[in-house]
């Protein structure tokens, strides 16, 4: 119910989002007129101690560090969260899971909570920088409302260390204005990057997916670390870079003001472009791709755990999640979450592509973390 | 208690003293100590004896190339937009207004270079220059992330840098000589290059060796401008620290890195002997 | 030749002139104007991350630059009129300090305090309960490292140029050395230690490449303007910069004030040596 009463039409609903995240509208205008608010009002009236108060005996620190992803989260929750356990979150923003291995490698870091992707944990656990949960403190995790696939890269030898958060994809954006249609396949993007839109493609800063959908093009694994694969896509890659337009992680604003037309692009960003400006396009490559799972985990010696406890059973209780996934974007595999989210967003293609279109997509392997061939790869196609 | 003059100094110079063994001295060593050493398999430093990091450095080639071409070509380039106007600032402005002038060039030097880069992506994208050149007529020109566009950025960035030396300069020239020299009847070119000119040499040294020496380390230009396409040895070293994470390799880039430098200072050490520079000029400001 | 000029001044204000023309834009977008607004500024400044930005910002500039002044002022009067091995050793070490990149001393200092504490720290842990990591400590320690240096340098110029007779004046006439130092020397080059204080709070201020490595979880301003550069930017980026802007060239003028206010023969932020006058000593 929204706050007259009346359920909100689907198209109503999709013009509101539209302006919120654009942020026309204050995030408590689109909670009334959607009726969200009120239902997680009623929701949070109806399980009472879901936001965790002060009634708890644990002593938590005033605050809490968290290494997360850009626009990942709803700076809302951490208000709420300072509000109801007094613990301020300090945010530092990663563009990469190499970047954060290497923090975390260079020990010191002083995070509490960070967000891995699936790939990673194995290594982690490997190095020694990662704690075993402790799952009494995250009551609100319920794992078996997640889909498998989406949380058991957390689980290593049978001890959880890691909770998910969200997952995703790696596909394609592009501006069909110029493009003539949606791109697809990784075949026309990097064709197409060296050839009739040269000047104006962009891969990301980073080596699993660039590497990675260089291997795709070729119909290798997008994990593989065997160096006759990794030569080709090497070869691709060089010959393709003189022809991009950039490469970096950061494509929103090349993609909004037309520079660049073609983009390698995560999920939530995709549905952000699509919905900010319906010309551009997000389609999975045909020939594979990543499919992908973020985690909650808590680094070895973080300085306030309890808090990192009481953050990350916060963020995964469903209305906070739900809450955060209308934030950023992306696809929650919890479905107590789902269950709170309009259904015009669970429908979406973008967000939540139909399963054959996942079949060819892999998750990222820890290989490809490690393998000193594929880091230097990178670099050389950096400096090329 | 009274203390000898030498305990005095001794006790003045100890705190300064042990900050640069700590953080100048001890970081130095660490870096090359690891450059003899490996990466381990998760990356980081195993310890080692080796020289194969060195031996390694050719695969580094493009970021030093890329380094050593557009560093000097971006010196020059500062050098020749600052000199006419530390020259108009020392020689031709009135005493009234140069310290404010002088003031108002130093002063975006001062202010954060990582913003003024940051500018210029709108003004070398899409929705700057280029769509004023093809208002103009001048279609598809691509000006950001290229070498050019990190060119300007270190222009720009540098160029207070470069002005202040050179009008320090030129301040201390004699007006009187420049009379004498028109009223012998010497025609004004002939005067800058025989007068005007040899004496800035202290100040256009230290311009090109302070300007020179912070390109070589720079990292945040190439990064911002460059898209991820220029690559300075700056960017390789990031790199090796933050993404690859071969701390091995990494440190023999830096250590290599420092070499070229000291190599440079030191060619220059020898060209300012030459024009009996005093040692004052050295500094930094 | 003014035509020159002011292209030249064009050049270097029009970038930072965009800046802060964008940074009135009502939109989101940071490149396309739309329409004019100064909520950006209303929402940098209650941006809790942009707050604690700035406050880690202020207080490492703030102390590493009174750390600098006071331990460079002390190097500098120990440097002067020095002689032999360890005024060269110390030449050498403040010459390379400040030439040596930021990013090789960035990254030095990163690996260098980690493995030190990696060594101490199971120790001081068990004594303790205390543990040594990146952080303030390691930000201002770096950032002092190459401001002290500069106020070496200026505070040395300065006090060599000093003229010996008045220091000698002083001390015939019975002076206790603190003494002369406190009525004669301090005076005399404390427009320089101010200038070496001031240079070194924007240096730190400003600094990124240093604090990018060293500083451990605590995110200075530069450092938070870097990754939402690299992040995807809306004008509150515009409005941030153009606030750091009209503070930094506020805090230069201030300078300029002082300065001329103080006496200082010179009216630049460099020092110019104090004529000597001419002494018959006949």
């Amino acid at each position: 119910m929204t706050d007259n009463g009346n359920p909100i039409s689907r198209k109503k609903f999709m013009e509101e989002l539209r302006r919120f995240q654009n942020g026309s509208v204050s995030r408590r205008h689109f909670l009334g007129v959607t009726g969200l608010g009120t239902a997680m009002t009623v929701m949070s009236g109806a399980m009472p101690g879901l936001l965790g108060g002060r009634a708890q005996a644990r002593d938590i620190s005033d605050r809490v560090i968290l290494a997360t992803w850009p626009n990942y989260h709803d700076p809302e929750n951490f208000e709420a969260f300072k509000d109801a356990t007094g613990a301020f979150t300090q945010v530092n923003v990663f563009g990469s899971n190499e970047e954060m291995l290497a923090k975390l490698q260079a020990g010191g870091s002083g995070w509490d909570v960070f967000v891995p992707t699936n790939y990673t944990i194995t290594t982690y656990v490997e190095a020694g920088l990662i704690e075993p949960l402790d799952l009494s403190k995250l009551p609100n995790y319920d794992p078996a409302a997640f889909e498998a696939r989406f949380s058991d890269a957390g689980t290593v030898d049978g001890t959880v260390y890691a909770v998910p958060k969200n997952w995703g994809t790696t596909g394609i954006a592009s501006n069909t204005d110029h493009t003539g249609g949606v791109v697809d396949s990784w075949k026309t993007f990097f064709d197409g990057a060296r050839d009739q839109w040269s000047g104006r493609a962009m891969v990301h800063d980073y080596q699993l997916t660039t590497i990675g959908n260089a291997l795709v093009y070729f119909g290798f694994s997008f994990n593989s670390v065997k160096p006759e694969e990794l030569a080709k896509a090497e070869e691709l890659l060089i010959d393709v870079k003189p022809h991009l337009f950039a490469i970096s992680s950061d494509y929103q604003p090349a993609m909004r003001n037309g520079d660049a037309w073609l983009t390698m692009c995560w999920t939530g960003d995709g549905k952000q472009l699509n919905t900010d400006m319906p010309e551009i396009g997000f389609a999975l490559g045909k020939e594979g791709g990543e499919i992908w799972s973020d985690y909650y985990a808590i680094p070895k010696d973080a300085p306030h755990r309890e808090a990192a406890y009481a953050l990350i059973n916060y963020l995964l209780t469903p209305e906070v999640n739900a809450r955060e996934a209308l934030a950023h974007g992306y696809p929650v595999a919890d479905s107590r979450t789902n269950a709170l989210l309009p259904a015009d967003l669970l429908n979406d293609p973008i967000l939540y592509p139909a399963a054959e279109s996942l079949s060819a997509l892999e998750f990222g392997a820890a290989a490809t973390l490690t393998d000193p061939n594929r880091a230097e790869l990178m670099a050389r196609f950096k400096s090329a | 208690m009274a203390l000898t003059q030498n305990q005095t100094r001794w006790a003045l110079i100890t705190p300064a003293g042990l900050w640069y063994a700590a953080l100048l001295l001890l970081p130095l060593a660490v870096v090359l100590i690891f450059s003899f050493g490996e990466r381990s398999t998760v990356g980081g430093y195993a310890p080692g004896f080796t020289l194969e990091q060195y031996a390694n450095l050719p695969a580094r080639f493009a970021a030093f190339r890329n380094t050593l071409t557009l560093a000097p070509l971006g010196t020059i380039a500062s050098l020749l937009i600052a000199y006419p106007l530390a020259y108009f600032l020392a020689v031709k402005v009135s005493p009234r207004w140069k310290t404010m002038l002088l003031v108002l060039v130093i002063v975006p030097f001062w202010t954060s270079i990582l913003i003024r880069s940051y500018a210029w992506i709108f003004l070398l994208g899409g929705r700057g220059i280029p769509a004023l050149l093809d208002w103009l007529g001048i279609e598809g020109v691509r000006l950001i992330n290229t070498p050019f566009a990190v060119l300007v950025g270190i222009v720009y960035g540098y160029l207070p840098l470069m002005v202040f030396p050179i009008y320090v300069a030129l301040e201390k020239l004699d007006k009187r000589l420049l009379e004498a020299s028109a009223d012998l009847g010497t025609p004004p070119w002939r005067s800058f290059l025989q007068i005007t000119l040899p004496l800035s040499m202290p100040g256009v040294l230290t311009g090109t060796m302070l300007v020179f020496i912070l390109l070589m380390g720079e990292f945040l230009i190439p990064a911002i401008l460059g898209g991820g396409k220029v690559f300075f040895v700056g960017n390789a070293l990031v790199d090796l620290f933050l993404q690859s994470r071969n701390w091995a390799f990494g440190s023999a880039v830096a250590v290599a890195l420092v070499v070229i430098m000291l190599i440079v200072v030191a060619l220059y050490g020898r060209l300012a002997k030459r024009f009996a520079v005093n040692r004052d000029d050295m500094d930094l400001m | 030749m003014r035509l020159y000029a002011a292209l030249v001044y064009l050049f270097l204000y029009l970038p930072i002139g965009i800046i802060a023309l964008f940074s009135f834009s009502a939109g989101r977008s940071a490149s396309q104007f739309q329409g004019f607004s100064t909520k950006w500024y209303g929402r940098a400044l209650e941006n809790p991350f942009v707050i604690e930005a700035l406050w880690i910002s202020v207080e490492v500039a703030l102390i590493s630059a009174v750390l600098a002044s006071v331990v460079g002022t002390m190097a500098a009067l120990a440097l002067t009129g020095m002689k032999g091995r360890l005024k060269m050793v110390f030449d050498l070490m403040i010459h390379v300090a400040v030439m040596i990149p930021g990013i090789v001393i960035g990254i030095a200092t990163l690996i260098a305090l980690v493995s030190v504490f990696d060594i101490v720290n199971p120790w001081l842990e068990a004594v303790s309960g205390f543990r040594l990591s990146m952080g303030y400590g390691s930000l201002i320690a770096a950032h002092g490292l190459f401001t002290m240096s500069l106020v070496v340098i200026l505070v040395r110029r300065r006090l060599e140029a000093l003229d010996r007779a008045l220091l000698e004046a002083s001390s015939d006439l019975g002076a206790h050395p603190l003494g002369t130092f406190r009525q004669v020397t301090l005076p005399l080059i404390a427009p320089a230690i101010l200038a070496g204080f001031l240079l070194s709070f924007t240096f730190s201020f400003d600094d990124f490449i240093i604090a990018f490595f060293v500083a451990g979880s605590e995110t200075t301003l530069p450092i938070y303007v870097f990754s939402s550069i690299r992040r995807g930017v809306t004008p509150e980026i515009n409005a941030i910069g153009t606030m750091v802007m009209a503070a930094s060239l506020g805090l230069l003028v201030v300078t300029q004030v002082i300065l001329r206010r103080g006496g200082a023969r010179s009216t630049d932020v460099q020092s110019e040596p104090v004529e000597r006058p001419k002494v018959d000593r006949s």
